[in-house]
């Protein structure tokens, strides 16, 4: 760590934990009202499980996208944050209004809208809130004499995500205009700028962990986010195919969305490449196994399964069924979940002096947790295909079809165990590193610094050690 | 090889085209839409039908235009599917049409209430939708006695198949039709559809909310399904 202001990120990774252990919770509350279990019924009914589960990830999401900022851009703009007390600030403000919406949807208090159920309300809060973080993050930019590319990427997909906010706040009565608005911002956050940020975080990763030569890798972000946009905009035309939209999104919206891959398929393939040529053997191998199962599985979930479910001759029988489960499922692991734990990992050890990365537990985490999900993406997606073919196909009634399929609900709940066990290791691995109190940089640590199994730290390599701390 | 500033003009460039085009085509859109979707049609009732479908989260459960959670029937051409009555009942009761089936929520809404949403659910069922929701072109017996059946009363394909089937289509609730005219005469038949529970307790078929006239077609219509009959025209 290297300024005083970046141990604010440790927080928002904090907040992380606690909303994404939530969020499983409530993925398992759902996954057994599909198994034929819904014995939370009367209170927890399946909608709000609903609302709670899809929000609470979007919230540790942004929250973990939030606390990476926070400890890239002191970095890569080296200053410290120009309003740190702000930023504690604006966590607290964000889990407040965050806490009173989840309770609200337990006592029918929302919007109603898929993605979109915080309250009108407590939309302007989320807002306000938003420009905080925004103002502070800018406003370290801005005075920075070092404006690098990540760092502008970075802010520039933050900034965009926030302004996108705005189009699903338009009033229609329309049922069709709602959806149209309402993918704006979900379409073009998680497949637009969200991926602007993916490629920020990926790229600053890239930079620490392999030694690969800024300028190089910078270059590729270009080249990745500038076809994250080609294929993505017009792409929210996917999603334009059967709410009442005219025709040619179907030509549009397949088009483009069979391009969307090419932007996860370079992602894959910049950070495969970076790590081989960086060659250097960085101490964090944890670190480096997450950013590059973050590009891999990003291209499987969100690349290859979008493609597949997004054509518009397969979309007409898929939309609205279980297999938009199976994609949604590993496109967010592998894109989204992925990079915030990447830099958590990566971020974890300079935060609290405590270089525990490759304890057993932090392989655990690393394989039960995406052996995990791939094994409930094959779960949704038996279900998913089954469920399209009887009712779509052979025209069986739903919940006729819904009790054919009860039994693989039993399998994803099966492989949910398994990445539950992941993600418990994961998060017993954050609690083992303790409060923020490492010293920032060129202050030695007080604490007595252990690696695994009581190794002592300073027996790593020195030239190792010289390029976790130094970075780049 | 691509150097960083051509990488840089590439991103800025195909974000810019790609969204101007896309802001065309959504003004585009805005123009067309109303068209596609008779929003000459969007009344009161169905305005108030959609803000009750957003203040009770049913995207939650149910898709709309494919929309929303995946645990509850696709509501788009539930109108033309079930019929008005059956979806009144629905929202009065819904433990009263699938008895120990998924449970929806109970919302204890006025009838008003229930009219706004049955009019909002029909306004979405006439939209034109590019063709979705599509048609079950693998469904074996689309051709078989359920379809050229002409006797047929509209109300049977609108409540009795929820929960049972003819001919291999319908729901599984309660047991297929097939034959049920070998089974039961006229004269029970009608007095099931007036009342299950007063012949069978316990049972979990509902009185349903029939007319007369309805229940009279469909004891007629019911009393003609023969397992027999069948096997005769057939050959």
């Amino acid at each position: 760590m290297k300024y005083e202001s970046q141990r604010v990120a440790w927080w928002f990774f904090a907040t992380c934990m606690l909303l994404f252990t939530l969020q499983i919770v409530y993925g398992f509350i759902m996954a057994f009202a599909h198994a034929g279990h819904d014995v939370l019924h009367d209170w927890i009914p399946f909608h709000a499980a609903r609302a709670t589960h899809t929000n609470l990830l979007v919230m540790w999401l942004l929250c973990g996208f939030m606390g990476a900022a926070y400890y890239i851009v002191p970095e890569e703009s080296q200053r410290e944050l120009e309003w740190p007390k702000l930023a504690y600030l604006q966590l607290a403000a964000l889990v407040t209004v965050g806490v009173t919406a989840i309770i609200g949807f337990h006592f029918d208090w929302w919007e109603g809208r898929k993605f979109l159920e915080i309250p009108r309300p407590l939309d302007y809060l989320v807002v306000v809130d938003v420009l905080m973080f925004i103002a502070n993050i800018g406003v370290t930019i801005w005075k920075s004499e070092r404006k690098t590319t990540t760092s502008m990427v970075l802010f520039f997909g933050l900034l965009m995500s926030a302004l996108l906010y705005l189009p699903g706040m338009i009033p229609t009565a329309s049922q069709t205009m709602d959806s149209y608005w309402r993918w704006w911002v979900v379409h073009l956050w998680v497949e637009g700028v969200w991926e602007l940020i993916m490629g920020a975080i990926l790229s600053y990763l890239l930079i620490k962990l392999t030694g690969v030569d800024r300028e190089v890798i910078e270059k590729w972000l270009y080249v990745i986010v500038g076809l994250t946009f080609l294929s993505g905009i017009l792409g929210t035309g996917h999603h334009y195919y059967f709410i009442g939209t005219p025709r040619y999104w179907l030509m549009i919206g397949g088009v483009f969305s069979a391009l969307e891959p090419l932007a996860f398929l370079g992602m894959a393939a910049y950070a495969i490449t970076m790590a081989k040529r960086g060659g250097r053997a960085h101490p964090n191998r944890t670190a480096l196994a997450w950013t590059i199962g973050c590009s891999i599985l990003s291209f499987v979930g969100a690349g290859f399964l979008g493609f597949a479910h997004t054509i518009p001759q397969v979309n007409l029988y898929t939309h609205g069924t279980l297999v938009t489960a199976m994609h949604g499922h590993m496109a967010f692991w592998g894109a989204y979940a992925m990079i915030v734990l990447a830099v958590i990992v990566h971020s974890l050890p300079m935060l609290t002096g405590r270089r525990l990365y490759d304890a057993p537990s932090a392989t655990l985490a690393f394989w039960a947790s995406n052996v995990g999900m791939i094994a409930m993406t094959l779960a949704f997606a038996v279900a998913g295909v089954t469920q399209v073919v009887l009712e779509r196909r052979v025209g069986m009634e739903f919940l006729a079809v819904q009790r054919e399929i009860e039994v693989h609900f039993w399998g994803l709940i099966m492989a949910a165990s398994l990445f539950t066990l992941g993600i418990v290791a994961f998060v017993w691995n954050f609690i083992r590193h303790g409060r923020p109190v490492g010293q920032v940089e060129g202050v030695r640590s007080t604490l007595p610094v252990r690696g695994p199994a009581g190794r002592d730290i300073d027996a790593l390599p020195a030239p190792a050690m010289r390029l976790y701390e130094g970075g780049e | 090889m691509l150097s960083k500033s051509a990488a840089k003009t590439f991103f800025l460039v195909g974000t810019g085209l790609c969204s101007v085009a896309f802001l065309l085509l959504t003004a585009d859109t805005l123009a067309r839409v109303p068209e596609q979707t008779h929003e000459e049609n969007l009344t009161p009732e169905v305005r108030r039908g959609k803000d009750l479908w957003e203040a009770h989260n049913c995207m939650g459960c149910h898709t709309l235009l494919g929309e929303g959670a995946y645990y509850a029937p696709e509501l788009t051409r539930v109108y033309e599917r079930r019929g008005p009555e059956f979806i009144r009942s629905m929202l009065r009761d819904p433990e009263s049409m699938y008895p120990g089936q998924r449970r929806m929520q109970r919302y204890d809404l006025s009838e008003q209430e229930i009219d706004d949403l049955v009019a909002f659910l029909r306004w979405i069922g006439e939209m034109d939708l590019n063709g979705f929701p599509p048609a079950p072109v693998l469904a074996a017996s689309s051709s078989a006695p359920v379809a050229r059946d002409e006797h047929r009363p509209p109300v049977f394909d609108q409540m009795c198949t929820a929960c049972h089937s003819l001919g291999g289509r319908g729901g599984t609730v309660g047991p297929a039709l097939d034959g049920v005219g070998d089974r039961y005469d006229a004269e029970w038949i009608d007095r099931w559809l007036h009342d299950p529970p007063a012949i069978k307790q316990g049972t979990a078929m509902p009185r349903l909310p029939l007319s007369d006239v309805q229940i009279r077609e469909l004891t007629t219509y019911l009393s003609t399904l023969r397992a027999r009959q069948d096997e005769e025209e057939a050959r």
